[in-house]
């Protein structure tokens, strides 16, 4: 990723979360990205006419059409299915196993500069932008909306997410697909801890409703890489049976579970048309984000969608 | 069971180390939160488990290890009724073997030590390599030959060959205790003594309780085996020889008197003695009879050709033990003898000593037998250079020059005799001879006492000393002769620490006649005068044969007395010498150094233990003339008479030692005993295969986890980048 971006100076996790302030967050990261940029990464998303209705005082008149002026010679405004391109959902997985986290900065924490990156970067091409939380339950959801206003209501629904024990991503995303009437844009922030095959399916649904899916799958390096050396007990975020062990005489069978079950994955990713891309937590936000921009740019230029290692 | 080496098992608690490090391994668990559980599954789980397992198997090989090791070192053993457990039945062996001179005796056609050794033999062939093994040779000062060697057949073999008997005696009741501290020193499971001995009967009858004792202390702490070797008693010995009579002069002859004693059962005739003079035979006597158990004399000429130390033997042949079958002297043999008589005494006792001196068989002096009398106060221009004896006779005082004259001319050999009389003025002797270190008199005068019966009658001699040289011819003169001799005054006197008396009054033991040594000459003092106001001893036969037999004593005496093997020699100085060492040559021709010490400003040196029996020779330094000192056997060891058996059990009764009196009863008696089992080699070897099977099994392990790490990284390369831990 550095290799796009060599001369970059990346935003370090730690620091935004000491900033505190998730609009700065996102304005910081977002403003980053965009110098030099003229184009929307999400641009193509278009809106869809609905019908005429007469002029009536007050109406943009930029909205007036002038043909059917020149035919009826009255005054039709064109009316829109929506207000804004696009609606846009973030679906962050707030359970328990989301507050794992190496360094200082837990997953959950980097989900929320996620977000409210995304946000600020849909609502600043004047989309609609909302957010669901969930864990084994739909615990907060935010309709979309294009008014800028609406990151700050996102700001505080993020600060007030509570870490839950259990989670149940496969469910939540039936329950999600349901709730949404419109096509949108669905972006999946979480750790997917759960059944390769719940999730691929809560996903398919998501699909089939004919919803654009984006894939964040965050992880922490030390999921990634799991470096533990001496003797650790590892205590489940969720109520599992705490474990005491040697990692490092452990490692190579655990990364043979987390190789099978991340092949497995992406594969069903791939097989849906779901965009995956897994995030690294000790990564730099904007990293991340110019990383996910440019890859969408070059996918949608080249065609369908596949799941990026 | 039991551990020879009990405080190694010190060491056992090591293996606190690899549970400790276990222990605290498990202490230092680190927690951690967690959200991937899920890959933490089951497989990982069992996994982790048969780690956990696998860990405590490597521990507990590692402390079984460590166990069956500190154990194999502290050598662990069983006593009876352990048959089972596996191990080698071992003992550590301390063989005593009495090499007092009796064992040369031949009586067997081989000798008592030969059969000694081949006894040794037969023990060794029940001691296994590496055992330990520790060999004494018991007689005069003992000697170790073998201390704690693990036992190596060749090379014991070997020192064994070096094992000669010793010409002293044995010392019965130390024996146990030396072979004590050979078990003491010993570390083994079971411990094993055996004692060879021909049992003389002489040492076994007079052995004291305490032997017993300390007999019975030994079996506590080992197996105690004797092994008797019961030979002939037949034995001849040469027990004596002695001067009889004649004075050490060249050109004259003296008499020797040979006493052979029979110690068998059976007697002996015609046994021939030889005199050897410096190794040529020149007189030989045959004794015809000698009963069982008595002894004979006979006199033995000996003409001096030659002035000089000269070597003198009376030996006999034939016998089955040669070491007690000659027996030496040394005689110094002088060009000319001269006596000095200086005589104080207002009466006649000059003259009368005089007379007493040349009172001889030819009745005449010759030019190289001079006796001279002279008036004390002439006695200052008087040459002492060429005068052999001093007789001082009731002198009434002395200068501090005289004394320095007088002790000089003792420590170089001299002799001076010195008699009370009414003249002499004891506090002034007292002042100036009888004080110090080193006095030149052997006593402090005292005054004149009455020596008298109560009767009135003056007191009779009686020899303090009857060996003593001076008193043997006295032994030969009539009782009724002897006692004419009577003493109505002497002189009070207290004698010095280092005089002894050689004739005392007879009823009182006051002493009459004193002696002490001054460097290498002698003082004689008579508390009585020598003229016949105080006795009547110079009108008697006793007084010209005391006269002449003292001046033969200190003209012509040995430079040391005859000594037997274990005694000390010495080397006396007259002044300090120029070389700090002396040289004693031993019979077998080896030199030993020894250095010259002062005592009391006297200067010697002393050789202690004479190991040989045979002539050494003193020298004050290695080029310097030898002066032969004669060391004999000691007689009393020639009875050679073995303790029956039945003798024998009742002398061991109580101490519960086994006697093996024949090579199969040994070996009966070793296969018996020996019931301890060693298995420290067996759990050396369980030890070291434990702690090659933990090793083994980590390496494998280790192995395991390096192979698993050299397949391909199943995590897709652009998950990689997380810290390291």
């Amino acid at each position: 990723m550095s290799e796009n971006l060599p001369d970059t100076n990346y935003l370090d996790p730690e620091l935004l979360q000491r900033m505190g302030d998730l609009e700065l967050i996102a304005r910081e990261v977002v403003e980053g990205l965009r110098v030099g940029s003229h184009r929307s990464p999400l641009r193509g998303f278009s809106t869809e006419f609905a019908h005429h209705r007469q002029y009536s005082p007050g109406d943009e008149i930029r909205d007036i059409d002038w043909r059917v002026y020149g035919r009826t010679d009255r005054y039709y405004t064109k009316l829109y299915e929506a207000e804004t391109n696009f609606d846009c959902t973030i679906l962050i997985d707030a359970s328990a196993s989301m507050n794992y986290g190496s360094g200082k900065v837990n997953k959950l924490e980097y989900a929320k500069f996620l977000a409210a990156s995304l946000a600020y970067v849909v609502l600043k091409q004047r989309d609609s932008v909302g957010l669901s939380v969930f864990d084994s339950e739909m615990r907060e959801y935010l309709p979309p909306r294009s008014a800028m206003g609406v990151i700050l209501q996102i700001d505080q629904l993020l600060r007030d997410i509570k870490p839950t024990p259990k989670t149940s991503i496969a469910k939540q995303l039936h329950d999600i697909a349901l709730m949404m009437k419109r096509r949108s844009f669905v972006i999946l922030i979480s750790d997917l801890f759960s059944d390769v095959d719940d999730i691929l399916a809560g996903l398919d649904h998501l699909r089939h409703d004919g919803h654009n899916v984006v894939v964040l799958h965050t992880l922490d390096p030390y999921e990634i890489e799991f470096p533990f050396k001496g003797t650790w007990q590892f205590e489940g975020l969720e109520g599992e049976e705490p474990l005491t062990t040697q990692p490092e005489r452990i490692r190579d069978d655990y990364l043979a579970g987390f190789g099978e079950y991340m092949e497995a994955l992406k594969a069903g990713c791939v097989a849906s048309h779901v965009d995956y891309t897994t995030v690294d937590t000790s990564q730099p936000l904007d990293l991340v984000l110019s990383e996910f921009f440019n890859e969408r740019q070059s996918t949608l230029s080249g065609g369908s969608a596949a799941a990026r290692l | 069971m039991s551990f020879l080496n009990p405080l190694l098992l010190f060491a056992a608690l090591g293996v606190a180390l690899p549970i400790l490090a276990h222990l605290l391994n498990r202490q230092k668990v680190k927690r951690t939160d967690w959200a991937a559980m899920q890959f933490l599954n089951r497989n990982v789980r069992v996994r982790s488990r048969q780690l956990r397992l696998k860990d405590i198997i490597l521990l507990c090989l590692r402390c079984l290890a460590i166990l069956l090791l500190v154990a194999a070192l502290a050598k662990p053993s069983w006593r009876d009724g352990a048959s089972w457990i596996p191990g080698e039945t071992r003992a550590g062996v301390v063989i005593g073997i009495d090499a007092s001179f009796s064992m040369e005796h031949g009586g067997e056609n081989t000798t008592r030590f030969d059969r000694a050794l081949n006894q040794v033999e037969v023990i060794s062939e029940h001691i296994h390599p590496g055992d330990p093994v520790s060999v004494i040779l018991l007689g005069g000062e003992d000697e170790v030959l073998i201390h704690n060697m693990a036992f190596d057949r060749e090379r014991f073999n070997d020192l064994l060959q070096e094992a000669k008997a010793t010409p002293a005696g044995l010392d019965l009741d130390g024996v146990p205790k030396r072979l004590k501290v050979l078990v003491e020193d010993m570390e083994a499971l079971q411990k094993e003594v055996y004692f060879i001995t021909d049992v003389q009967a002489r040492d076994w009858r007079r052995s004291s309780a305490r032997f017993q004792e300390a007999l019975a202390d030994l079996r506590n702490d080992a197996e105690v085996f004797l092994v008797p070797l019961p030979g002939s008693p037949a034995n001849l010995a040469v027990t004596d020889l002695d001067l009889v009579s004649g004075v050490l002069r060249k050109g004259t002859t003296a008499r020797y008197h040979a006493t052979v004693r029979n110690c068998g059962t059976e007697p002996v005739s015609n046994i021939e003695v030889q005199c050897r003079v410096e190794g040529v035979q020149i007189d030989t006597k045959t004794i015809p009879l000698i009963t069982a158990g008595s002894s004979e004399t006979v006199s033995l000429f000996v003409p001096f050709h030659n002035a000089g130390p000269t070597r003198i033997t009376a030996e006999i042949s034939g016998d089955l033990l040669p070491t007690d079958n000659v027996r030496r002297v040394v005689a110094v043999v002088r060009d000319r003898v001269s006596v000095l008589c200086v005589d104080g005494s207002d009466g006649d006792a000059g003259r009368l000593i005089v007379a007493s001196l040349l009172a001889r068989g030819d009745g005449a002096q010759d030019e190289d037998y001079v006796v001279r009398s002279v008036p004390w106060l002439s006695l200052p221009s008087q040459p002492l250079d060429d005068v052999d004896v001093i007789v001082l006779a009731d002198v009434p005082e002395i200068t501090p020059e005289q004394v320095t004259q007088f002790s000089r001319h003792v420590r170089e050999g001299g002799g001076l005799v010195w008699f009370a009389g009414e003249n002499v003025k004891s506090a002034v002797w007292n002042e100036r001879s009888a004080s110090g270190p080193n006095p030149l008199l052997p006593a402090k005068l005292g005054p004149p006492v009455d020596a008298s019966t109560s009767h009135g009658a003056g007191r009779p001699l009686d020899p303090a000393m009857p060996d003593h040289s001076v008193c043997l011819p006295l032994r030969s003169l009539p009782e009724d002769l002897f006692s004419e001799t009577r003493f109505l005054t002497r002189l009070d006197v207290e004698p010095a620490p280092s005089s002894f008396p050689v004739l005392s009054l007879a009823g009182s033991g006051a002493p009459i006649l004193l002696e002490h040594s001054l460097g290498r000459g002698q003082v004689f003092m008579f508390t009585t005068s020598a003229e016949t106001s105080w006795n009547n001893m110079a009108q008697t036969p006793v007084f010209p044969m005391l006269m002449q037999q003292i001046v033969t004593y200190l003209a012509g005496r040995e430079f040391e007395p005859p000594r037997v093997v274990g005694d000390s020699l010495s080397l006396s100085y007259v002044e300090q010498p120029d070389a700090s060492d002396a040289v004693f040559d031993t019979p077998s021709k080896e030199s030993i150094t020894v250095p010259v010490r002062e005592h009391r400003n006297q200067f010697v040196a002393l050789l202690e233990n004479a190991k040989e029996a045979g002539f050494y020779e003193a020298r004050v330094s290695v080029q310097a003339p030898g002066m032969p000192v004669a060391v004999n056997v000691d007689p009393r060891e020639s009875d050679v008479t073995s303790l029956t058996a039945s003798e024998l059990n009742k002398n061991l009764k109580g101490t519960n030692v086994t006697v093996a009196t024949s090579e199969a009863e040994l070996a009966a008696a070793i296969e018996t005993s020996r019931t301890g089992r060693s298995s420290w080699r067996q759990f050396m070897i369980a030890g070291l295969i434990f702690l090659l099977v933990e090793s083994l099994l980590a390496d494998r392990l280790r192995k395991g986890k390096r192979s698993r790490s050299k397949q391909p990284d199943p995590v897709p390369a652009t998950l990689t980048g997380a810290q390291d831990a």
